[in-house]
């Protein structure tokens, strides 16, 4: 029998599920394909596809999808719509397989979770193995193998970003944003690549330890129900102490980060400064404001 | 006598700036830039150039600032190229050491630096959004049939501003309209305008920052009285515009320059070269990047646009 292929479009939680997704349909014997970093020609299927007022990094999730799309047998799309009781999530996340569906109408597999209606992990990735013909046992071994992997893997990074912050002396900015902003070749790269050749290093929002995210996130928030954005400000108050600047960003136009933005802004006691990236190709407003937001760092240190 | 030149290249303006070892400025200009920099600044050269040409100068610092510095860097051979905000901070703290706030409204921009003890702690810049610069009044003039220069002065003649929408160019354009066929005096509109530059700005870049006195104004909307009027009734305090306050980003990136570790040799003649600019899509990946190739004399000098290393013409030349 020849091996199952699932596509994976490389765009929003994709970053926050990667481990998790690769080895669990791995372990199951399917084979994975990624879709390739952004580029111009996914952006521009991506925006052909989406309705005008969708955020960037929605439009690029489809540009992703089209990508995928004959490449193999499933498309991966979750339907997330609550991870932890009493929160919530954009509703982009749980409207997504529906979308995707309606625009292309190709084979997807879905990937289900609601807490609140007893939709936990486990039954996500029960169903998603069942549908794919897999037996329970080995589906539940398969899930939690993968579940063991994604945890060595994140415990890695986090602490690879300690020493990081230990060891060198240079001017440390910390990204804060979505991953799939943080990470995406043109949202939070074309960033990444300014703080480099301004010799900066860079903190990510997203590699961070949630053992104290309730008390954390108090500090700046008390009252916030967006999972992902409470992970965004916990790690900011975890992170301010030790970095010299915070560059907050947002895809354009997202209402939950407009919402916790201010409240960021206006509580952290470090400079910081927010990017809106949107779809157009001019990075010279950028650049200025990356550039500038450096001079205000060193200058501080120097007054030190 | 070693003296070092500062070039300021914005949407609209170019403005040029030669100093000497203590901060004076030898020699000033400011000309429009009509959408093509390169010829701009070499008309800027030759205009410098007459202003101190009885003077025995060797300029050994260059320095560029404004949106287009990175072309015209490269072209001068600049010892240094920073962004319009730090340039337009270290000008204005040379000649007002004590400033909190600086307000710019350029052509196709606004911004706000705040500053506490000589250094600066905060921007903003408008972000996705003009409304409120130099470009929307001078479409609003033409609309109107007024020159832009004498918006000001009008302006003032107004005792009862008309409010007009602020929020949104847009808005205020439909606004303005609507004002106007309502029968309102042209001076009221024109005053209403003002305020409306002000309070969008106070609300878009100005949101949320505490704006301290002595509070600078410059870029070119500072030139009209009637924002800077406004202006004041609004913070409750004096704006000073300085008579060269155009000049602050030249005079900044000049002052960077003398400051710079690395020295540069600049030759007056440069205006006799040919520079020529060259877009080309690039089609080694899937980007299509678009490369902007820069060349002396026919001779390729530098090249950037490339998001990855396949369209890395410099590297592959050398």
């Amino acid at each position: 029998m020849n091996k199952i292929t699932i596509g994976i479009p490389k765009a929003l939680l994709y970053y926050k599920y990667k481990d998790l997704w690769i080895n669990f349909l791995e372990e199951l014997g399917c084979e994975v394909i990624v879709s390739p970093n952004t580029n111009k020609q996914i952006l521009e299927d991506g925006v052909k596809f989406s309705m005008d007022e969708a955020c960037l990094a929605m439009k690029i999730y489809l540009g992703h999808i089209y990508y995928l799309i004959d490449k193999c047998d499933y498309i991966l799309v979750p339907r997330i719509k609550c991870i932890k009781k009493h929160e919530k999530l954009c509703t982009n996340f749980s409207a997504l397989y529906d979308l995707v569906n309606n625009v292309f109408d190709k084979n997807l597999i879905h990937y289900n979770l609601d807490v609140e209606h007893k939709e936990d992990e486990l039954y996500a990735f029960t169903t998603m193995g069942l549908t794919l013909g897999f037996p329970y046992r080995k589906i539940v071994r398969a899930y939690q193998n993968a579940k063991e992997k994604e945890k060595f893997l994140k415990e890695r990074r986090i602490s690879k970003q300690k020493s990081l912050l230990a060891s060198s002396n240079k001017i440390k900015i910390l990204l804060a944003g979505h991953p799939y902003n943080l990470y995406d070749e043109f949202i939070g790269k074309q960033i990444e690549k300014i703080l480099e050749e301004n010799h900066i290093d860079i903190i990510y929002s997203d590699q961070y330890d949630d053992k104290y995210l309730e008390t954390e996130v108090k500090e700046i928030s008390p009252k916030n129900y967006w999972t992902y954005n409470k992970e965004i400000i916990a790690s900011i108050v975890h992170y301010q102490d030790v970095v010299d600047g915070i560059i907050l960003m947002t895809s354009f136009p997202c209402g939950p980060d407009s919402l916790s933005n201010e409240m960021i802004i206006r509580n952290v006691k470090i400079p910081i400064t927010n990017l809106i990236i949107d779809e157009g190709d001019a990075n010279t407003g950028l650049l200025t404001r990356i550039e500038s937001f450096i001079d205000i760092l060193e200058e501080r240190r120097k007054a030190r | 006598m070693n003296a070092y030149l500062g070039i300021d290249i914005g949407s609209i303006s170019t403005k040029g700036v030669i100093i000497d070892e203590e901060n004076h400025i030898l020699a000033s200009s400011y000309l429009w830039t009509k959408g093509n920099p390169i010829e701009a600044v070499k008309q800027l050269i030759k205009e410098l150039k007459k202003q101190v040409c009885t003077k025995n100068l060797s300029i050994i610092g260059v320095g560029t600032t404004g949106s287009a510095r990175k072309l015209i860097g490269t072209m001068l051979n600049a010892n240094i190229i920073k962004n319009e905000i730090t340039a337009h901070a270290v000008g204005t703290l040379s000649l007002y050491p004590d400033v909190k706030t600086i307000f710019e409204i350029g052509g196709q921009d606004s911004k706000i630096i705040l500053i506490e003890n000589g250094i600066v702690v905060d921007y903003a810049m408008n972000t996705l959004c003009a409304a409120g610069t130099g470009a929307f009044l001078s479409s609003q003039a033409t609309r109107l049939g007024v020159p832009v220069e004498e918006f000001g002065k009008i302006a003032l003649t107004s005792k009862n501003p008309t409010k007009i929408a602020a929020r949104c160019t847009v808005f205020a354009e439909s606004d303005l309209v609507h004002k106007a066929q309502m029968g309102y005096q042209k001076a009221d509109i024109i005053a209403g305008l003002c305020k409306s530059v002000v309070a969008n700005y106070l609300n878009n870049v100005g949101k949320g920052k505490k704006i301290k006195a002595p509070i600078i104004f410059q870029g070119g909307v500072s030139k009209n009285i009637g924002v800077k009027k406004a202006f004041e009734e609004e913070v409750g305090c004096e704006v000073i515009v300085d008579q060269n306050g155009h000049l602050m980003g030249a005079l900044g990136i000049a002052i960077l320059s003398k400051k710079a570790p690395i020295k540069t040799n600049f030759q007056f003649s440069i205006t006799e070269d040919q520079f020529e600019t060259r877009g080309i899509e690039c089609n080694r990946c899937s980007n299509h990047c678009e490369i902007i190739c820069v060349s002396k004399n026919k001779k390729l000098i530098d090249a950037w646009g490339n998001r990855c290393s396949n369209g890395d013409i410099m590297s592959k030349q050398r």
